[in-house]
């Protein structure tokens, strides 16, 4: 059941994706930006994946999990 | 002499051919760079509330990162990423009922664990005309454990390039060996293994906004028991998903960023979280950038999770006293200083975590005396060339 729900939030969220703009390519300076990266630090961002993953039970979501440790 | 490009001039080039619709083809890094972090964590002492007897030290961990990107030819780039990590300290090895009918947790061993991980990763990409495709391979060794994963990945632009699809696949094997196995009658060697896969769909709303979804799906079958418990035996198998979602927005009147991330995850060993986490990238002119951040974590118990541990179960109950699989809730809030100088990036980051039964939005029927609190401190360095 949870995964039904989980799946029909995830279809919902993609039709709300057909309401947004045309931004024009020289309209893109800033999406551009450093600062606007889904991960603006690649080190900082796997340590804290790595930390939380030793520290909580879950794991995953914006990509397929890399390799494992002992992390006890 | 050739004249230096200037480093503004390199990030408008590099941002542009990144950007989607404005280069003809997808395109690997303008730059090469090379990045170090070191950092420390320190996990708090238990309490003698928490440990009536015994030490009270736990983990003190450093940990040094490496990462190389680099462009190889018009259509290829290269990452390579390499990870120590060396760690001292004890964990909880088993809980008991204490004097004043709490559990108490006892630590592992009188002179504490010493271990050491080493990890190497090698990735390679090609860019195509509307997206690219890639592959990594990694190897991961440490006292009582080897990993080797490898994975692969490619995306795509649609829409004007105002949505990327992308997907991933990996898979990893690893080995368990544990330490003085023999002495405390632990298992010899096992082994298990993790495939994954994710969909991410990201999207470009105006000019100053976008949004990213994504589904990941684990399976995980093999020897998943921790071996330095006391007790503790898990089902040999584990089906974990996870859906994030994330939204990026640039403040025009304050020249910053702000991220908001949330992800739900489920397992089938009962467990159930929430996280959500954001943080704002403040700008000071070209060469500063300061960044508060904030994160909030919550989880419900494993089925078979149990406070206190019982010795008069069968072993092939289900049973675990980890405080991992507990129902408990995570405050974190950090805060990172970077600095550019030329085509040298400078961060320090500070980070403090608190986990506490009390901050679960989930019923919290037997909660754990073993959660973490810890300290974490970051320095890092970017160098581009």
């Amino acid at each position: 059941m949870k995964l039904i729900r989980t799946l029909l939030f995830f279809t919902f969220s993609l039709s709300l994706l057909a309401a947004c703009t045309q931004v024009r390519p020289w309209e893109r300076g800033i999406l551009a930006k450093e600062e606007m990266a889904w991960r603006t630090n690649a080190l900082e961002g796997a340590l804290n994946d790595h930390i939380f993953f030793s520290k909580e039970a879950s794991s995953g979501g914006s990509s397929a999990a890399g390799g494992g440790c002992g992390c006890n | 002499m050739k004249a230096k490009p200037s480093r503004s001039l390199l990030a408008i080039s590099t941002t542009a051919l990144a950007l989607p619709g404005i280069a003809i083809a997808d395109a690997p890094p303008v730059n090469s760079s090379l990045s170090y972090q070191v950092s420390n964590y320190k996990e708090d002492n238990l309490t003698r509330e928490e440990s009536p007897f015994g030490d009270l030290g736990r983990y003190d961990i450093d940990v040094h990162q490496f990462q190389f990107i680099s462009p190889i030819g018009r259509n290829f780039s290269l990452q390579v990423d390499a990870n120590y990590e060396d760690l001292s300290g004890a964990s909880p090895w088993f809980t008991t009922l204490g004097p004043s009918g709490s559990p108490i947790v006892n630590l592992s061993g009188a002179s504490g664990i010493e271990d050491s991980r080493s990890e190497l990763s090698v990735g390679t990409r090609y860019y195509l005309e509307n997206g690219s495709i890639g592959g990594n391979i990694g190897y991961s060794e440490e006292n009582d454990y080897r990993a080797t994963y490898g994975g692969i990945s490619a995306e795509r632009h649609f829409n004007n390039d105002l949505t990327t699809v992308s997907i991933s696949l990996s898979y990893s094997s690893d080995d368990i060996f544990p330490t003085d196995a023999e002495i405390f009658n632990r298992v010899i060697s096992e082994d298990k293994s993790s495939t994954s896969a994710a969909i991410n769909i990201s999207q470009i709303i105006n000019q100053v906004s976008t949004f990213q979804t994504a589904f990941s799906i684990t399976e995980q079958s093999g020897f998943l028991t921790d071996p330095y418990k006391l007790i503790d035996t898990r089902p040999d198998n584990k089906t974990q998903i996870a859906w994030s979602n994330s939204y990026r927005r640039y403040i025009r009147g304050s020249d910053a960023a702000w991220h908001v991330n949330y992800r739900f995850y489920h397992d089938d060993f009962g467990v159930t979280s929430h996280t959500a986490d954001m943080s704002w990238h403040q700008n000071f002119g070209n060469t500063i950038q300061v960044i508060p951040m904030f994160r909030y974590y919550n989880q419900s118990a494993a089925d078979f999770f149990t406070n206190v541990d019982d010795f008069s179960r069968p072993a092939t109950d289900f049973q675990s006293s980890d405080y991992r699989l507990s129902a408990f809730g995570a405050i974190s809030a950090g805060l990172t200083v970077k600095t550019t100088v030329g085509d040298w990036d400078a961060t320090l980051t500070g980070e403090r975590y608190l986990a506490n039964e009390k901050y679960s939005a989930f019923s919290v029927s037997q909660p754990s005396a073993a959660l973490v609190r810890y300290f974490r401190v970051s320095l890092g360095l970017d160098f581009s060339f």
